[in-house]
């Protein structure tokens, strides 16, 4: 025997209790954690409480309800008398279980009951029995239901008297009070938790049900009020054809019409008659069915025919929130925002414009002087005033030196406002770039001989051809050597390189390395910049305008390569740039594209140009370029590079082209252009075309091979291109 | 001294004396006309063997005094060499199209506007000839 007070039963002391009741656990696992406010709404008592009062009524127990934390959280039906003893004797109480006359220690049968998810019997040291039911959502405990056994007896005088000391009451009393209580058999008990088991349950999951309903209906409550109040914004819906649904404030504010008279009525009332014309509703509707979202920024037309300036965002609805589906449209005015953009871009244009004419007038009034100054300088270092003394020719070297730099400089202040007015265009096509090194190091070469500087060319074997503006290229290499020479003292050495590219194969990398003083790592970023110009101590006077790195790197992202510098100061830098690989797969990866290819076919337009007399001049190659560019369909179509070597004047063009029914109109249209080009029929162009068969189900990329066989053998065919190839 | 005769079209005057030095050190004839009016006058008056014209001229743009001179037979045949400060870009093929034999921008390099005249001259051809026998 123990005198030591205990919550739970002792089985050496006490009747055994009965053993927990196994019951069906929830089977879904509630992911979300539940709030303190939604397990406090859940176990709300003024909503137990009816149903708790009907069972203990019923079953003549005694029902309470707590939380996780065992308190009580309503009062129950039939509080026993023996409780409000306690109650009365002992404040601390409010924490302790009602059903157990016991002092000190908790109760444990909700804690545990919780825990192990079963219904937990107790019996106290008076020997009141009573089940602890837990209550959870899934996996989450939330409280539990206590019904106690109405006292039965005291078992033992002995133990009475010492809960009666206790509590401070005499024996008498306490059994007075127990006494009156009506005995429930333990087995009723039990069957008891198994019923409250499942009502708790049952209710738990109707109160968690009729929760969500109340806080959905508030919310749709709340989200009406919203959209009615919304001022700022046109909130309508649509049903699948276009017509309005529903209407708010804003829309009314913003487009004129009353709800009464817009509902049933087409959405295109809201366009211009050119944008109905040109079937721009029906555009709308369709991206943002294909899309499930339409964006868009327009013109749109109020009741009164006024023109305001909308951000539209257009959101299809799934079938399931409506009956049929249909558009939810969000709608903003942004007139103002767009007229001061309207403004700002009006005003940086004509910045732009004004900065233009002012260069291109300074670089045209700077030529016509420094024309006459080089014609002086020349002639008379021609000699054709009499002959010089070795110091006067010196001092005129000089002099036409300068004329040179000035010369470049005005060349790349046109340069600058090309880069500005986006005017600076790259026209790539298949280029040496073995060639175009040569050439730039001859250009540069008596540059680097007034300086005793060696100029070096190291080419990896076997280079790829690239696709590049060999003209830009050749002023990006001059510029990075003329730079290299600028800063590299006196007897030094000066190496040009070109290797494929170790990051991309899709790229060579050419560089220019000196033996200068190098870059500070503070300078390598910003000599890229325009007029970006890095002091040196290093004898280099002027280094220009600043200008030539700016527009080297302009030059080479239009090629879609990058530039960069690395540098060890004292040692020298080294400039790299990338060029992309000339690839007639890639160039010819727009056909593949589209959709109808599936007819099976890819026709080549040839377009030979045989002039009358004479060859077919550079320029006048690129403009025929040019026109034929306009013929075809962008994106879709693709006019192949000049396929004859090198880079000389292209004399046929190729234009492959996807549509089988298309190409006749293609053609036609090129056999147009090129007699309303060529008015004086100097030309003579003669169109003809081949079709290459594509295999349907074969992939992509062999479908490309396919198709860049068929073109290198038609253009190996070519008569022009064999003359060439010998 | 090939004798030649060079009109030279330029309202600039230190360009026009600076040009005239180089070509007579090169054997040629000049004579100079400064506006657009006054260059087809003095083209038929001179009977020039080559033109070498600017582009902004007074009286009239260089592109004027080109068409005017493909329309007199006496000037149609003399070739015209430009020599403008104006961007090649708009310019070059304008200026070839309206039947100019080369476009140069100011300044040009020595050497090759010279090699460009004696073509033009048709000396260069007879130069590489003899140097074929």
């Amino acid at each position: 025997m123990t005198s030591e007070p205990s919550g739970r039963v002792d089985a050496s002391e006490y009747p055994p209790a009965a053993g927990p009741i196994p019951f069906r656990r929830m089977e879904k696992n509630w992911g979300v954690d539940l709030s303190p406010g939604l397990r406090a709404d859940l176990l709300d008592f003024t909503a137990w409480g009816e149903i708790l009062t009907m069972y203990g009524r019923t079953m003549k127990v005694a029902v309470a309800l707590t939380n996780s934390q065992g308190q009580i959280l309503g009062k129950c039906h039939n509080e026993q008398p023996v409780w409000k003893l306690v109650r009365d004797a002992s404040p601390g109480w409010a924490a302790g279980c009602p059903f157990c006359i016991t002092t000190g220690l908790p109760c444990t049968a909700v804690a545990d009951a919780l825990q192990t998810g079963v219904t937990v019997m107790v019996r106290d040291q008076a020997g009141l029995t009573h089940v602890a039911v837990p209550l959870s959502l899934g996996e989450q405990p939330l409280g539990a239901i206590i019904a106690g056994q109405v006292f039965d007896r005291y078992p033992e005088s002995l133990l009475l008297r010492r809960v009666a000391k206790e509590f401070g009451v005499s024996a008498q009393r306490l059994w007075d009070l127990a006494s009156r209580q009506r005995p429930v058999s333990q087995g009723i008990l039990q069957t008891s938790g198994d019923l409250l088991r499942s009502l708790g349950d049952a209710f738990l999951r109707q109160r968690y049900s009729s929760i969500l309903e109340e806080q959905l209906a508030e919310t749709n409550g709340r989200f009406r009020l919203l959209v009615e109040e919304v001022r700022d914004y046109a909130l309508f819906t649509m049903d699948p054809t276009g017509r309005v649904t529903s209407w708010n404030g804003g829309a009314e504010r913003m487009l004129g019409y009353l709800e009464a008279e817009i509902v049933g009525q087409n959405f295109s009332c809201f366009f211009s008659p050119d944008d109905i014309q040109n079937l721009v509703p029906e555009k709308q509707l369709r991206k943002a069915l294909e899309a499930g979202e339409a964006k868009d920024e327009g013109w749109r037309v109020r009741e009164n025919r006024e023109q305001f300036w909308a951000d539209v965002s257009i959101t299809a609805l799934l079938e399931h929130v409506g009956p049929f589906g249909g558009f939810a449209i969000v709608m903003q005015d942004v007139t103002d925002r767009k007229r001061i953009a309207i403004v700002l871009e009006e005003a940086r244009q004509e910045r732009t414009r004004l900065q233009e004419k002012f260069l291109s007038h300074v670089s045209h009034e700077l030529r016509t002087p420094l024309t006459a100054i080089y014609f002086f300088v020349t002639n008379v270092l021609d000699g054709v005033l009499g002959d010089l003394t070795p110091e006067q020719r010196e001092h005129l070297t000089f002099a036409l030196d300068n004329v040179n730099q000035l010369k470049d400089m005005v060349s790349d202040l046109l340069d600058i406002t090309r880069v500005e007015t986006h005017k600076l265009i790259v026209e790539p096509r298949q280029a040496s770039p073995v060639k175009l090194i040569a050439e730039a190091i001859s250009t540069c070469g008596t540059n680097a001989a007034t300086k005793n500087i060696s100029l070096r060319f190291q080419a990896a074997p076997d280079l790829p051809l690239v696709w590049a503006d060999p003209v830009r290229v050749r002023q990006i290499l001059i510029n990075l050597i003329d730079n290299g020479i600028k800063f590299t003292p006196e007897s030094g050495t000066l190496t040009v390189a070109c290797r494929p590219f170790a990051e991309d194969d899709g790229f060579v990398c050419l560089s220019v390395s000196d033996t200068g003083c190098g870059i500070s790592p503070a300078n390598r970023e910003i000599i890229f910049d325009r007029l970006a110009q890095i002091k040196s101590g290093s004898g280099a006077s002027r280094s220009g305008l600043g200008l030539g790195l700016f527009i080297a790197r302009e030059l080479v992202s239009g090629h879609g390569g990058r530039i960069w510098v690395e540098s060890q100061q004292g040692h020298g830098s080294t400039f790299y740039f990338t060029l992309p690989v000339f690839s007639l797969a890639k160039l010819c990866s727009p056909i593949f594209t589209v959709p109808n290819l599936e007819a099976g076919s890819v026709t080549l337009i040839t377009v030979d140009v045989v002039p009358v007399e004479g060859t077919v001049h550079a320029d006048i190659a690129l403009e025929i370029r040019r026109v034929l560019e306009r013929c075809i369909h962008p994106g879709q179509d693709v006019l192949l590079p000049s396929m004859s070597g090198a880079e000389p004047v292209q004399t046929f063009f190729i234009v492959a082209c996807t549509d089988p029914r298309g190409f006749e109109v293609i053609a036609n249209r090129i056999g147009r252009e090129l007699r309303t080009f060529d008015k004086d029929s100097r030309l003579k162009p003669v169109i003809s075309s081949t079709t290459l068969l594509v295999t349907p189900d074969r992939s992509r990329e062999e479908q490309i091979g396919e198709v860049t066989a068929g073109i290198e053998r038609v253009v190996q065919a070519h008569p022009m291109a064999k003359e060439r190839l010998q | 001294m090939t004798g030649k005769k060079i009109l030279i079209v330029d309202d600039d005057p230190h360009l026009l004396l600076g040009l005239t030095a180089k070509l007579k050190a090169n054997g040629y004839e000049v004579t100079c006309a400064t506006d657009a009016l006054s260059a087809i006058t003095v083209a038929r008056k001179e009977a020039p063997d080559l033109v070498i014209l600017d582009l902004g001229l007074p009286a009239g743009d260089g592109f004027l005094v080109l068409e005017r001179m493909r329309r007199l037979a006496d000037l149609v045949a003399t070739p015209v060499i430009v020599l403008s400060a104006r961007d090649p870009t708009d310019n070059k093929k304008r200026a070839l199209d309206a039947g100019a034999v080369a476009f140069f921008q100011k300044p040009p390099d020595s050497h090759e506007f010279l090699s460009e005249i004696r073509q033009a001259l048709g000396e260069e051809m007879a130069l590489s000839s003899f140097l074929k026998t």
